[in-house]
């Protein structure tokens, strides 16, 4: 109880720190020069209105999901599947930086849901320079990760101020109008969640693993419309290319939905309303094998730039 | 003169606005703590004035996903007259509310989600009073 108490002390005191940090004028770390300026993006217009793309990113799925799903389908953690730590140096662009530190985001969600409080730390360092390069670090409370990781204290706790984090890095980054940014965070943040989903049913071909990654056709339609507002950028370009390959591969995914009245029970004092519509999802080896490749070779060029 | 008052109004308005901004990030911080057997995914934060006529309401849109059991927990800021109530509708359909029909609320409503898709959460303070609240949004653990 008194351990509960103080992780729930530090949480509120970080998050208060941190609060004034931010109304401090968000640190003290300079611009990087390789940085892609803000303007260039901001003289263009919209493709979609600015309320449509912040609610398309809000909206895009939470990597723990993805991790949750994996874990709950049985599939054992491994290591391999994620990305290596040791290029953040050589990430030299916002660019860069930014979908990276959606993948490195999307693998801590993995090491969470796994407990592998050890690996943990050395994701963290390699988010935090990254973070930090962005100058949106001062949205991770590095000293309360390292002690919840190190004494394998409070796991529930650890998970909520990493996923918490993430939501309010990239909050403040559409509210500072550098929504091209958090476009690029949760792109790598999905493609690496569906890297991992990807590599599991290569290994163990789970059904609700494999609906979940056909059932990603429509957060792909959305990824594809914000990113494509950010065009005219050559980096953006490539990317928009890459993950149009994977759309091809989707056309071959078809979704139906049969109706059903919707009821409600009562669990442990708390409602719960249990939906009776039925999805199903078609989606034949092929196609998956397909889309397996695709989302390899964009994930691969995003560890690779 | 007037510029001094001025500078003090912006100041003022600032402190205020930082003070808001940081309970509200501590409601969160508490009310995400509380959730129970669950797993963090996301918070909404809502205040609303007071309207009797036509009680405002805000919404948000989420994607939810097949096979999960999601939790939507509700916690209301003191210092306000207003109790949040939540619906969770799919198109025209409701398809949950935090709100008995005695009139009394539930801490949370669990959804389980079989159609992975876009639903729409909306927030409001019964009768139109004024209010504050977090919702957290989690998935609860199997």
């Amino acid at each position: 109880m008194n351990r509960k108490i103080t992780t729930l002390l530090s949480i509120l005191i970080a998050g208060s720190s941190l609060l004034m940090i931010d109304c401090s004028g968000n640190g003290s770390k300079k611009a990087d020069d390789m940085s892609i300026p803000d303007s260039i993006f901001e003289n263009k217009p919209l493709l979609i209105s600015k309320e449509a793309m912040n609610d398309i990113i809000d909206n895009i799925s939470s990597p723990v999901e993805m991790a949750a799903l994996i874990k709950s389908a049985g599939a054992p953690f491994n290591q391999k599947y994620l990305a290596q730590t040791n290029r953040v140096d050589n990430l030299n662009t916002n660019f860069k930086q930014a979908l990276n530190l959606g993948v490195y985001g999307c693998d801590l969600g993995y090491l969470n849901m796994y407990e592998k409080t050890g690996s943990i730390m050395v994701s963290m360092t390699a988010i935090k320079k990254l973070a930090d390069e962005l100058r949106i670090g001062q949205f991770f409370d590095f000293n309360t990760i390292k002690r919840l990781a190190t004494n394998n204290e409070n796991l529930d706790s650890l998970m909520y101020i990493s996923v918490a984090s993430f939501n309010n890095m990239d909050e403040f980054l559409r509210e500072s109008n550098r929504s091209n940014i958090s476009a690029l965070l949760v792109t790598g943040m999905w493609i690496e969640g569906m890297y991992l989903a990807c590599q599991v049913v290569k290994e163990n071909p789970e059904r609700t693993v494999i609906e979940r990654i056909g059932d990603s056709k429509m957060v792909l339609n959305s990824l594809i419309l914000i990113l494509r507002n950010y065009k005219s950028d050559p980096a953006f370009a490539n990317l928009v290319k890459e993950i149009e390959k994977i759309k091809k591969e989707y056309e071959a995914v078809s979704v139906r939905y049969e109706a059903g009245e919707p009821e409600a029970k009562e669990v442990d004092g708390m409602l719960i309303i249990i939906q009776n519509d039925k999805q199903i999802v078609d989606i034949s080896d092929e196609t998956l094998a397909n889309i397996t490749v695709a989302i390899e070779n964009a994930r691969n060029m995003i560890i690779n730039l | 003169m007037k510029k001094l008052v001025s500078i003090i109004s912006v100041i003022l308005l600032s402190l205020s606005f930082y003070h808001a901004s940081a309970q509200s990030d501590d409601l969160v911080n508490v009310c995400a703590l509380g959730i129970g057997n669950a797993t963090y995914l996301k918070d909404f934060k809502v205040k609303l004035p007071a309207s009797v006529a036509n009680a405002p309401s805000t919404k948000f849109n989420v994607i939810l996903n097949k096979g999960t059991l999601y939790k939507f927990t509700v916690c209301n800021a003191e210092g306000y007259e207003g109790k949040a109530v939540i619906k969770l509708t799919e198109g025209p359909n409701v398809l949950g509310t935090n709100l008995k029909p005695d009139g009394s609320f539930q801490d949370a409503v669990g959804f389980q989600c079989n159609k992975t898709g876009m639903y729409i959460l909306t927030c409001g303070f019964k009768g139109g009073k004024e209010g504050a609240a977090v919702v957290i949004m989690s998935y609860m653990n199997k």
